[in-house]
C-alpha cells in the first residue's frame, strides 16, 4: 500500500470518468427526440423547434457540443440546465446536499446496528437471536425499496392516520425538527436493506473466520475467547464487510433514485429521473459525474480500509 | 360599423363595469356576499415544475397560473369562454374582419415603473411572429400580416385573411404584453425574470421549491390584487400535496387527481371545484392508409368504445362522454352532439363489410405521460375486444413517443387541451393546414367552410356553417374522441374567489381574497 | 438435497420456492380469469369470495394478474442472474487465478465499470435500449458482470491466500490442480452466496424497473408495474400495491433462504460447526 497505488487509483479514475462522459454524452445524442422536442412538446411546430434548438445550442454539430462543453466543466462551468433556466452546478449543488443528508443518516444508522447484530447472530448460532436476525435480515433483504416504502407508506402515512409525512422536503436551515420528520420514512427505506444485507454479510463472514483454521490454533493455544473474537476473528471478518459496504454504496446511491422519487426527495435521484425524462443533458452528465465521483471514492477508500484491516490481502 | 361591432362593443361595455372579479362563479358566489379583506399570502401547491417563466413559450400546468399573475394580455379569457378586456380596454373590427384596432388603457405600467404603451405591443406581437423566437402562440396569430403603433395608446393589426376571432387570439396565454426592453434583451433572460403588467411582481423564483410573488401596486384594476403575495409551494408527490392541503399548510390546490378528489371533497373546511371542460382525449387514426382510411372500420371502432365505462373508469365519473367531436359543448355555436352507444355487435358487423370478418388486429401506441393516455389505451383495449378489434398497446417514453410517432403513428393517443373557439379547435387538428393535423383526414370543403366561418361577422351565419363543418366532422369520424375530462381543483374555505376557467390556463388571482378569520 | 431440507433456512426455503416456481409454471391456467378483463362494478375492492386477492383500479381480478405475472417475474429473475452471474464468474476466476498483468487490465475495466452505482449504470442502460422487459433483463446482467467478477476475483484471492493453497503450492503441486482441487471449490461458497442473492436481487431491480416505468409496460402484468400502477390507489385498496410487491418479497426470500442452505450444504467445514 504506498501513495504510488492511491495515485494511480485515482488516475484509473480519471480516465474512466472521461469515458463516462464520453458514453453518456453519446448515449443522449443516439437516443430519439432532444431536449428541444420536450421543452415545447405537442405544442412545438418544425419552425419553434428549430429555433428552440438555435436557442438551446443544440443545433451545432455534436463534436462541437461535446468540447464545448468539456471546456467549460474543465473552467468548472457545467453550463445552464436546458430545461430548469439555472446554472447546472445550483441544481446539481443543491440536490446533492439534500441527497447527501439522507445517504449519511441511512448509513451511520445502519453500520452502528448492521455490525453488532451480525456478530451476534455468527456468536449465538443457532440460537432465537440468530433466528430472529436472520429472518429480519431475509425480509429486509427481500424487499425492493419502492416495495418497502410504499409498505412504510399505507401503515404510517395514510390520510386516516397519518403518523409521518408522505413525502416532500423541508430545508434543515429553516425547520429541523420538520425536516427530521421528512427524513424518517426514506432514511428507513434505504436503511432496512442495507441493515439486512451488512449484518447477514457479517454474520456470514464472522462464522466462516470462527470456525477457520487459525482461530481454532489461537483457541488451541489458550488465548481467552473474548480476545480471539474482538483481535482475530472481528479484524478478518470486518474487511469482506467492508467491501460490501462499498458495494452498497453503489446501491444506496441507486436505492435513492427510487426512494426519492417515492418520497419525493428533491435530491440527486429526483433530479436525475427528471433530466432523464426532459433529455436535458447537461443536467444528467453532471448528475451521473457526481454519482461516479462518489461512487469510485469510496471504493478506493473501502479498498484502503480492507488492506488496512486485512493486511495479507495483495493489491496487484 | 357593423352589427358584429355592435355586438361586441355591448358586451365589452357590460364587462368593464362589473370587471372580471364580478364572473368568477363556484368559489366566487360567496365572495360577492362579503367584502373582499385586502392582505394575506395565499399558498397555491402544485406537483409540476415551474421550469421556465418564458411567457413566450411555457406550458407547464403551475406554469400558466403564474403567467397569469405576471403578465397581461391584450384580451383575455373569461369564464365564459369569451374574449374579455385586458390591456386594451376595448377593440373594433374592421366591416370585412381584415383589420382590428385596440385601445389601451391609459397610465398601463410594467413592475419595473417603465410606461407600456403601442410601442411595447408591436414588439411582442413582431416577436411572437418571428420564425427564429420559439413562441406557442404563433401558430393562432400567423394570419398578422403587419402590426402598427397608431399612436402610444392605439394598435392596429392588419390581416392577410379575414379572421373574426382575433380578440380569442390575442388572449392566448402565451401571447402576453412584454416591454420592448425586455425583448431586446437575450430571450434567456425570459426563463429567470419577469417585468410584467400583470396584478403580481416576481419575488423569489426556485425552479425546484418554491416561487414567489407580490402585489403590484400599480396594476390596472383599481384597489386589485386583494393579497399581499402569493407563492406557488412545489410539491412533486401527489400524497405529500394533498396531506398538506388537508391540513391548511396550503390554501389552494392546484390541480386535484381524479382518484383523489372524492376524499378532498368530502374533506371538512374545503372546497373542491369541478369545471367542465373541453380538455379530451383523441384516438388518432391515421386515414391515408389502411385500415383507418374505410370510414367503416373508424365507426366500428367508434361503436366499440364504451364511453361511460371510461369516464367511470378513468376519470372516476369527473368527466363526460365525448361523441367524436372535438368540440366542447361551451363553446360559441357547439351544436348538440347524438349519443354514439356502445353496441359491440354492430362494430362487428361494420367491421365486417369493410372486408374484417374476423376481426382487425392493431397496434395502438400510447405515451407514458401523462398516464391517462396508457389508460385510455388500456380501457379501450377492454371494450374494444368485443367489437372484433384485437388491440396491441405499446407504451412508450414520452420522448420517444415526441420524435417517433406523434404526427407519424398510424394509430395512437393524442391528449389536447380546451381551444377557445371552434376555429381554433379544428385549426389546430383538422384542416388540411391544421398545426398538429395528424389524420391525414383532408377535407377541402371542410377547410373552405372554416375559412369563411373566420371571415363571416353575422352570427346566425356563422351558427349555420359552424353546424355544417361539425356535422361533417361526425359523418366522417375522423378521430374518436371518448369523453372530455373535467378540470379539478380545489381550495380551503378561508379562500374566497378562486376559480379556474375551462381552459385552464386563466385564474384571475387578483380577485382572489383570504379571510383566516 | 437432503441436506438442504434438514435445515431449517432450507425448508423454508425450498417450500416458498415450490410455491413460487408452480405459480410460474401453472399460473397461467389455473388463474380464475382473464387478468385483463375488467369488473367495473367491482373496483378496488379487498378480498372476496368472487375475487379471493381483491380487484384494482380497472376492477381486473389481483389473483389473475399476480398468477399470470409469475412466469414473467421470475424468468427475468433467473434470466438476468445467469446472464450476469455467468459472465462476471468467468471474468473474476481468470482475473484471480492469472494474476500479474492479466489480472492488472481485468480490475482496471472492471473498476471502470464500477465506476458506476449499480441501479445508475442500469438506469442509463435501459434509457438507451428504450424500456421493455428484454432490454431490462440485459440491462440487469450488465450491470451484475463487473460486481460479480469482483467478488469472485476477491473469493479466489483469499482462498489463494489460505494455509491450504500456501501448503499445495509448498508441496510443489501443479497450477491447474491447485486451481481445479483447492482454489476453485472453496472459491465458489461465495460466489454461489452471491448468485443467489442476485437472483433475488435481479428480480428486485427488474420490479424496480417496471415500477420506474423502463421495464415492462401496460398492460402487462408484470409485478413491479402493478405496484406502479396502483400507487395512486394505495390508500384506496391497499391491496393492491401489497399483493404484488408481498410476492415480489415472497420470491426473493426464497431464492436467498434456499442460496444460503445451499451455501451450508456445498460448504463441507461449515456443515461440522
Amino acid at each position: 500500500m504506498t501513495l504510488a497505488y492511491v495515485l494511480r487509483r485515482l488516475g484509473a479514475i480519471v480516465v474512466v470518468l472521461a469515458i463516462v462522459t464520453v458514453a453518456v454524452f453519446g448515449i443522449t445524442v443516439v437516443l430519439p427526440g432532444n431536449a428541444a422536442m420536450m421543452i415545447l412538446g405537442e405544442n412545438a411546430t418544425p419552425e419553434s423547434l428549430a429555433a428552440m434548438e438555435r436557442q438551446l445550442g443544440l443545433d451545432r454539430p455534436i463534436l462541437t457540443q461535446y468540447l464545448d462543453w468539456v471546456t467549460g466543466v474543465l473552467h468548472g462551468d457545467f453550463g445552464m440546465s436546458l430545461r430548469l433556466s439555472l446554472p447546472v452546478s445550483q441544481v446539481v449543488g443543491d440536490a446533492f446536499r439534500n441527497s447527501l443528508s439522507l445517504a449519511v443518516l441511512a448509513l451511520v444508522t445502519v453500520t452502528a446496528v448492521a455490525i453488532p447484530l451480525g456478530v451476534i447472530a455468527a456468536l449465538r448460532r443457532g440460537t432465537i437471536w440468530d433466528l430472529m436476525i436472520g429472518l429480519f435480515s431475509y425480509v429486509g433483504t427481500a424487499m425492493p425499496e419502492f416495495v418497502t416504502a410504499t409498505l412504510l407508506l399505507i401503515i404510517f402515512a395514510s390520510p386516516e392516520w397519518p403518523v409521518l409525512p408522505a413525502g416532500g422536503f423541508v430545508p434543515p436551515s429553516e425547520d429541523f425538527a420538520g425536516y427530521l420528520r421528512h427524513a424518517i420514512l426514506p432514511a428507513a427505506t434505504l436503511g432496512l436493506i442495507l441493515m439486512a444485507h451488512i449484518s447477514r454479510q457479517v454474520r456470514s463472514e464472522m462464522s466462516e473466520v470462527l470456525s477457520s483454521d487459525f482461530v481454532r490454533a489461537a483457541r488451541l493455544k489458550g488465548i481467552r475467547e473474548r480476545r480471539v473474537i474482538w483481535r482475530h476473528a472481528l479484524p478478518n471478518s470486518l474487511a469482506p464487510a467492508v467491501a460490501v459496504i462499498s458495494l452498497d454504496i453503489g446501491y444506496l446511491l441507486g436505492g435513492i433514485i427510487v426512494v426519492e422519487e417515492i418520497f419525493a426527495w428533491p435530491g440527486l435521484g429526483r433530479l436525475l429521473i427528471y433530466a432523464l425524462q426532459n433529455r436535458d443533458l447537461p443536467v444528467i452528465q453532471a448528475v451521473t459525474l457526481l454519482l461516479a465521483v462518489v461512487y469510485a471514492l469510496s471504493n478506493l477508500v473501502a479498498d484502503l480500509v480492507i488492506a488496512w484491516l486485512d493486511p495479507r490481502v495483495q493489491h496487484a | 360599423m357593423t352589427e358584429f361591432m355592435l355586438k361586441r362593443r355591448h358586451v365589452l361595455m357590460g364587462m368593464t363595469a362589473t370587471t372580471l372579479g364580478g364572473l368568477a362563479l363556484p368559489g366566487g358566489l360567496r365572495a360577492q356576499d362579503a367584502t373582499p379583506k385586502r392582505g394575506g399570502t395565499l399558498r397555491i401547491s402544485h406537483t409540476t415544475r415551474i421550469a421556465t417563466l418564458n411567457v413566450l413559450n411555457l406550458s407547464g400546468p403551475a406554469e400558466y397560473p403564474v403567467a397569469d399573475m405576471l403578465y397581461s394580455g391584450l384580451t383575455r379569457i373569461g369564464l365564459d369562454s369569451k374574449a374579455h378586456p385586458d390591456l386594451a380596454e376595448r377593440w373594433e373590427a374592421s366591416a370585412d374582419a381584415k383589420e382590428f384596432t385596440y385601445f389601451l388603457r391609459e397610465g398601463l405600467t410594467f413592475h419595473d415603473g417603465s410606461p407600456c404603451t403601442a410601442e411595447d405591443v408591436v414588439a411582442t406581437f413582431e416577436a411572437i411572429l418571428n420564425p427564429d423566437v420559439p413562441a406557442a402562440a404563433r401558430s393562432v396569430l400567423n394570419m398578422i400580416d403587419r402590426i402598427e403603433a397608431v399612436d402610444p395608446l392605439t394598435v392596429r393589426f392588419h390581416l392577410s385573411m379575414p379572421f373574426a376571432d382575433l380578440p380569442f387570439s390575442t388572449a392566448h396565454a402565451n401571447a402576453r404584453i412584454l416591454s420592448r426592453a425586455a425583448l431586446a434583451a437575450p430571450l434567456t433572460e425570459l426563463d429567470t425574470k419577469a417585468n410584467g403588467t400583470g396584478p403580481f411582481k416576481l419575488e423569489t423564483y426556485d425552479s425546484a421549491r418554491i416561487l414567489r410573488l407580490v402585489r403590484n401596486d400599480n396594476y390596472y384594476q383599481p384597489d386589485k390584487p386583494h393579497l399581499d403575495a402569493v407563492e406557488m409551494l412545489l410539491f412533486p408527490d401527489l400524497a405529500a400535496e394533498s396531506a398538506n392541503f388537508l391540513s391548511g399548510a396550503t390554501d389552494v390546490m392546484l390541480t386535484v387527481q381524479q382518484a383523489e378528489y372524492a376524499r378532498i371533497e368530502a374533506a371538512a373546511g374545503i372546497e373542491a371545484q369541478r369545471v367542465a371542460s373541453g380538455r379530451y382525449v383523441c384516438v388518432v387514426m391515421r386515414q391515408d392508409q389502411k385500415p383507418w382510411d374505410d370510414v367503416r372500420v373508424r365507426k366500428a371502432l367508434a361503436l366499440a368504445t364504451d364511453r361511460e365505462l371510461l369516464v367511470q373508469v378513468i376519470l372516476e365519473g369527473l368527466g363526460r362522454p365525448a361523441y367524436d367531436s372535438l368540440v366542447a359543448p361551451e363553446l360559441e355555436f357547439a351544436t348538440e352532439k347524438p349519443v354514439i352507444p356502445y353496441d359491440p355487435e354492430a362494430a362487428k358487423k361494420l367491421l365486417a363489410e369493410a372486408g374484417y370478418p374476423d376481426g382487425l388486429k392493431v397496434e395502438l401506441v400510447a405515451s407514458d405521460r401523462p398516464a391517462i393516455r396508457v389508460q385510455t389505451a388500456i380501457a379501450l383495449q377492454q371494450t374494444a375486444a368485443a367489437g372484433g378489434f384485437d388491440i396491441n398497446i405499446v407504451t412508450m417514453p414520452h420522448d420517444t413517443y415526441l420524435a417517433e410517432v406523434w404526427m407519424k403513428g398510424a394509430f395512437y393517443i393524442g391528449y389536447w387541451g380546451t381551444q377557445p373557439t371552434i376555429d381554433a379547435t379544428y385549426k389546430l387538428l383538422l384542416t388540411s393546414d391544421g398545426s398538429y393535423q395528424d389524420t391525414e383526414w383532408k377535407n377541402t370543403e371542410f377547410d373552405k367552410l372554416i375559412i369563411e366561418g373566420s371571415a363571416t361577422t353575422d352570427p346566425a351565419k356563422r351558427a349555420e356553417i359552424y353546424a355544417r363543418v361539425q356535422e361533417m366532422e361526425l359523418a366522417d369520424t375522423p378521430y374518436v374522441v371518448p369523453f372530455f375530462e373535467d378540470v379539478l381543483t380545489a381550495n380551503s374555505d378561508k379562500t374566497f374567489g378562486w376559480t379556474v376557467a375551462p381552459i385552464s390556463r386563466y385564474y384571475y388571482i387578483e380577485d382572489v381574497w383570504l379571510d383566516r378569520g | 438435497m437432503r441436506e438442504i431440507l434438514r435445515n431449517p433456512a432450507g425448508l423454508v426455503g425450498s417450500f416458498l420456492l415450490v410455491i413460487v416456481l408452480s405459480a410460474a409454471v401453472l399460473g397461467p391456467f389455473v388463474a380464475p380469469y382473464d387478468p385483463q378483463q375488467f369488473h367495473a362494478a367491482s373496483r378496488l375492492q379487498g378480498p372476496s369470495a368472487a375475487f379471493w386477492l381483491g380487484t384494482d383500479q380497472y376492477g381486473r381480478d389481483l389473483l389473475s394478474r399476480l398468477l399470470n405475472g409469475a412466469p414473467a417475474t421470475v424468468l427475468f429473475g433467473l434470466g438476468a442472474t445467469a446472464l450476469g452471474v455467468g459472465a462476471g464468474s468467468i471474468i473474476g476466476v481468470i482475473a484471480g487465478v492469472a494474476g500479474g498483468r492479466v489480472d492488472s487490465i481485468i480490475m482496471r475495466v472492471l473498476d471502470g465499470l464500477l465506476a458506476m452505482p449499480e441501479l445508475l449504470f442500469t438506469l442509463l442502460i435501459v434509457t438507451f435500449l428504450g424500456g421493455g422487459t428484454s432490454q431490462a433483463m440485459l440491462a440487469v446482467a450488465v450491470t451484475f458482470t463487473p460486481g460479480m467478477a469482483r467478488i469472485s476475483r476477491s473469493a479466489v484471492l483469499s482462498v489463494r491466500t489460505r494455509d491450504y493453497v500456501q501448503a499445495a503450492i509448498a508441496r510443489g503441486e501443479s497450477r491447474s490442480w491447485i486451481v481445479g482441487r483447492e482454489v476453485l471449490p472453496n472459491a465458489l461458497g461465495p460466489i454461489i452466496v452471491e448468485a443467489t442473492i442476485r437472483v433475488s436481487f435481479a428480480i428486485m431491480i427488474g420490479a424496480t424497473l417496471g415500477f420506474l416505468g423502463l421495464g415492462a409496460q401496460p398492460p402487462s402484468t408484470e409485478w413491479g408495474l402493478m405496484v406502479a400502477e396502483a400507487r395512486q390507489f394505495m390508500f384506496r385498496n391497499p391491496w393492491c400495491v401489497a399483493v404484488p410487491g408481498v410476492a415480489i418479497a415472497i420470491t426473493a426470500m426464497g431464492f436467498n433462504l434456499f442460496g444460503d442452505a445451499l451455501r451450508d450444504a456445498f460448504d463441507p467445514r461449515r456443515r461440522r460447526i
